[in-house]
């Protein structure tokens, strides 16, 4: 029957891995799937196929339908289910220590509960002004002057966003043409390049390598070019948690000065700057006009699911991350924001205490992690450690998560799928720290008992 | 450390080349600009769609109890997509896999953008009713689709079957219908679903469906979800939200509903424009969703009560009401008949002498309709839109306003 045939299988969907479909896929009628039990590549590991959802094997089997089902885009070849969410769900199904997914498994202070809890009594439920409440917007630009020594203006130059997420969605649709050059880092948060398709951008990547990741300086110079629009930096970065030097940055600033190209920044780790201290690209000289610098209150206040993020813009560039983001949500959740607002009041002390529990987590995974033979790379900032699995002797990093996963029982996300090519990461996996340190130990002993080198 | 910034017009311009172009075409909302003038004039704010009365208790009790559970990290709850099944299954008979065929999105807004990605290519062809709400065509604008507007006929707003069909092309992939309609409170009958649906089946079109008043319908009508509709439900994507039918609209909590590979489309586009809606909120869907009965029917008759004040309100102000709205929260009036005053001109009196502030019509209608002239559009400019989702203390402080400026004639006076 045709439309089992032709429905997106939950291996194409779901893998990392890039199908690259015939551009002249048009409709149904003419598309032959790859068989699901064949590999593209010796890689596709046998993970990916019992990770899929349950769902989606029925779906070759439901709906008996007459027509053949109707053509879903063609961007959607950069939106499967992500990697993330796939090891969560096998973490669970397995008991797994989860080291993978990016969010901790304790929870926000007390004091911005608390906020939020009365903004929702005091009937603070409907419709924020579309590019956020001003307050917020306040309070941000008088976080973001602490923190770089710029004045902005919250009315003209700050837009709310559901989670930097959202941001950065909304300032690739709201200031990237079809067409448009964009310079990534990798390895990359996977949401870059999926937004960057969809605003039609052609993608160029620089690769930052171990063991510590600095830019390359001379790849970075013959890479920009008067043709380049927009060049993305995250810092702290995920996954490697390298922090971009001042040296690094006047370097891009340079080139982004000389040929006339944006910035734009996604800082959202910059609390967690444990190494040297976070410096924001829109403080250098020159750079303000040209940078978007994007930032949420999820790590920081460890409250990813509240979904509260921000950008950072002159006006100009501002009004097009507006327009995006209008279409895009509309609005950012009312009651959050003003919890948001008491968050960024939060005195030294409590920056200082996150990153000492953060440092003291480190420090036992780091330590964990040397012990059972990883080789570890210095990470700078975020809570993500990458390191090498070589020594243990598994194929790739993908075959070495599903070993880890299911001979193990720790989760960690191979690095591969942060990389345009995947070959880029195949030695590295990322851990992360952002759980309480009994769960720290309970992985590390695990890994000490169970995965030997060969 | 202070910031260099030469302000010149030249950055300001370089600037803008900056912008994609398709961000440079649009411009700011007139709903929320009209917001801004009321909020610095005081005025009531019979504009936006959103309630200045509280939400329902025992959902915000849910939000904080969720936040007190330490429900704030990234999450999707299950739960949420297993109510909706029962709710579409028992309300429209529509039969959905809650572990498929449903995304959990960051409001309307944000399901009906990840659909349009979902569906959308290049060139394609989406036909929208006219008049309708503003953001639809931005986000098929961003992805390269194409608006096509048909026009309703006034003053019932009728579906013109012949209109419609000739505006579906071969290059047409969907059509969006919004029922209980904004900003008329049309509620599309079964004849014109059937139309609709009619047109989709045959020409094998998709429909993307915005539900979000579902909940709030008079006089005993059904709002009926095209996808309910015979050859519909696997080519329908159904957007909606908790914000109206609960009155949170800063929750943004919304879902699409739609076949599995579609729902797994948005699914993951969603994930990557927003990654998850707001955790805690989630949490209180569920109790939102489950609520009893007896909760949806008082909001039906609330805001009947307050649909007919408003009627009568606007009426005795000389505006000609042919079409009394049959669902959503909005009046769409049209001027008095001897009023020379445009749409946006009289708003603009409206505020400036009532304090009082509605939205001019002429935001709702496009210019590039398909098949019409413009002159035979000339309605465009006469029609204002009344919002009565308002407490009651709020409709008569309105009511109080604009009766000061009635003249002799018991018609609104403005000069």
């Amino acid at each position: 029957m045709i439309r089992s045939k032709c429905t997106w299988t939950c291996s194409q969907m779901h893998s990392p891995l890039r199908f690259k479909y015939s551009s002249t896929l048009v409709s149904f009628s003419n598309f032959i799937p790859p068989v699901v039990t064949s590999r593209r590549s010796t890689r596709y590991p046998s993970l990916m196929a019992t990770l899929s959802t349950v769902s989606t094997q029925q779906d070759a089997a439901s709906n008996p339908i007459a027509h053949p089902p109707l053509q879903v885009a063609k961007r959607l070849e950069k939106f499967k289910t992500t990697i993330f969410t796939q090891m969560s769900m096998l973490a669970i199904k397995r008991g797994a220590v989860n080291l993978g997914q990016g969010f901790p498994n304790f929870d926000g202070p007390e004091f911005v509960k608390e906020a939020a809890i009365q903004a929702i009594k005091d009937g603070k439920n409907q419709y924020a002004r579309g590019y956020g409440v001003p307050e917020f917007n306040s309070a941000i630009a008088c976080r973001f002057k602490k923190d770089t020594g710029l004045d902005v203006d919250p009315e003209k130059e700050i837009t709310i966003t559901s989670g930097c997420t959202e941001a950065i969605a909304a300032t690739m649709l709201g200031l990237i043409n079809p067409g448009d050059e964009v310079l990534l880092f990798a390895p990359f948060y996977d949401s870059y390049e999926a937004t960057l398709s969809m605003a039609g951008a052609k993608i160029k990547c620089i690769t930052l390598r171990p063991p510590d990741f600095a830019v390359p300086i001379d790849e970075l110079k013959s890479t920009i070019t008067k043709n380049t629009r927009a060049i993305l930096i995250n810092t702290p970065h995920n996954p490697t948690g390298k922090m971009f030097t001042r040296e690094e940055l006047n370097v891009i600033a340079s080139l982004c000065i000389e040929n006339d190209v944006l910035v734009f920044t996604d800082e959202v780790y910059d609390k967690l700057a444990f190494e040297m201290d976070h410096i924001s690209m829109a403080s250098l000289p020159g750079m303000f006009e040209r940078t978007v610098t994007m930032n949420s209150l999820g790590k920081t206040f460890s409250l990813t699911g509240w979904k509260i993020g921000w950008a950072i813009a002159p006006p100009h560039l501002t009004w097009g991350v507006r327009q995006a983001h209008s279409f895009l949500t509309f609005a950012t959740s009312t009651p959050m924001q003003w919890a948001a607002v008491a968050a960024l009041k939060a005195p030294d002390s409590y920056y200082e205490e996150l990153k000492r529990d953060y440092s003291a987590k480190k420090a036992i995974l780091v330590e964990g992690l040397n012990a059972v033979g990883f080789k570890v790379f210095p990470s700078s900032g975020t809570y993500f450690v990458v390191v090498d699995h070589t020594p243990f002797g598994l194929e790739n990093d993908i075959a070495f998560c599903e070993y880890l996963i299911k001979e193990v029982g720790v989760v960690a996300i191979p690095t591969s799928v942060f990389c345009l090519n995947p070959e880029d990461g195949k030695n590295l996996v990322r851990f992360t720290f952002c759980k309480d340190e009994g769960t720290l130990r309970a992985a590390v002993e695990r890994m000490k008992e169970k995965l030997k080198r060969k | 450390m202070q910031r260099i910034r030469p302000v010149t017009s030249n950055i300001v311009e370089k600037g803008m080349e900056k912008l994609s172009s398709v961000a440079k075409a649009f411009t700011p909302s007139p709903i929320q600009e009209l917001s801004h003038l009321a909020r610095r004039c005081n005025a009531i704010n019979l504009a936006e769609g959103f309630p200045d009365f509280p939400a329902p208790p025992h959902i915000k009790n849910a939000a904080v109890s969720a936040i007190n559970s330490d429900f704030n990290q990234y999450r999707h709850v299950q739960g949420i997509c297993d109510q909706l099944a029962k709710l579409v299954k028992e309300i429209y008979s529509l039969h959905v896999d809650p572990l498929t065929d449903i995304a959990i999105c960051c409001g309307q807004t944000e399901a009906f953008a990840a659909a349009v990605f979902a569906i959308i290519d290049r060139g394609d062809e989406v036909v929208l009713f006219d008049p309708s709400f503003e953001t639809y065509e931005a986000s098929i604008t961003i992805a390269g689709g194409v608006p096509v507007y048909v026009a309703l006929d006034p003053p019932n707003w009728t579906l013109n079957e012949d209109k419609f069909m000739k505006s579906i092309s071969s290059r047409t992939k969907a059509i969006v219908l919004n029922s209980p309609h904004n900003p008329t409170g049309k509620v599309f009958s079964r004849d014109e679903l059937e139309i609709i649906a009619g047109a989709c089946c045959t020409r094998d079109c998709l429909a993307i469906t915005d539900e979000v008043y579902e909940h709030i319908i008079f006089d005993q009508e059904k709002h009926i979800s095209l996808a309910s509709l015979p050859g519909m439900q696997e080519r329908t994507i159904i957007t909606s939200s908790l914000s109206k039918t609960f009155s949170v609209t800063g929750w943004r909590v919304g879902w699409a509903i739609a076949p599995a590979f579609i729902a797994s489309a948005i699914r993951n586009i969603h994930v990557k424009i927003t990654d998850s809606a707001p955790a805690p909120f989630q949490e209180a869907a569920l109790t939102a969703l489950t609520s009893p009965s007896e909760y949806f029917e008082s909001l039906r008759r609330d805001y009947e009560f307050k649909r007919d004040y408003m009627v009568k309100l606007i009426a005795g102000m000389g505006f000609r009401i042919r079409f009394k709205p049959q669902g959503s929260f909005f009046l769409f009036a049209e001027l008095p008949e001897n009023c020379l005053l445009s749409d946006v001109e009289y708003v603009q009196e409206l505020i400036k002498q009532a304090g009082v502030v509605a939205v001019p019509g002429c935001g709702f209608f496009h210019t590039n309709l398909s098949l019409e002239k413009s002159s035979q559009v000339g309605y465009q400019k006469r029609y204002i839109r009344f919002a009565f989702c308002k407490s009651n203390a709020t409709l008569s402080a309105a009511a109080q306003n604009l009766g000061k400026l009635l003249g002799a004639s018991g018609c609104l006076m403005l000069n």
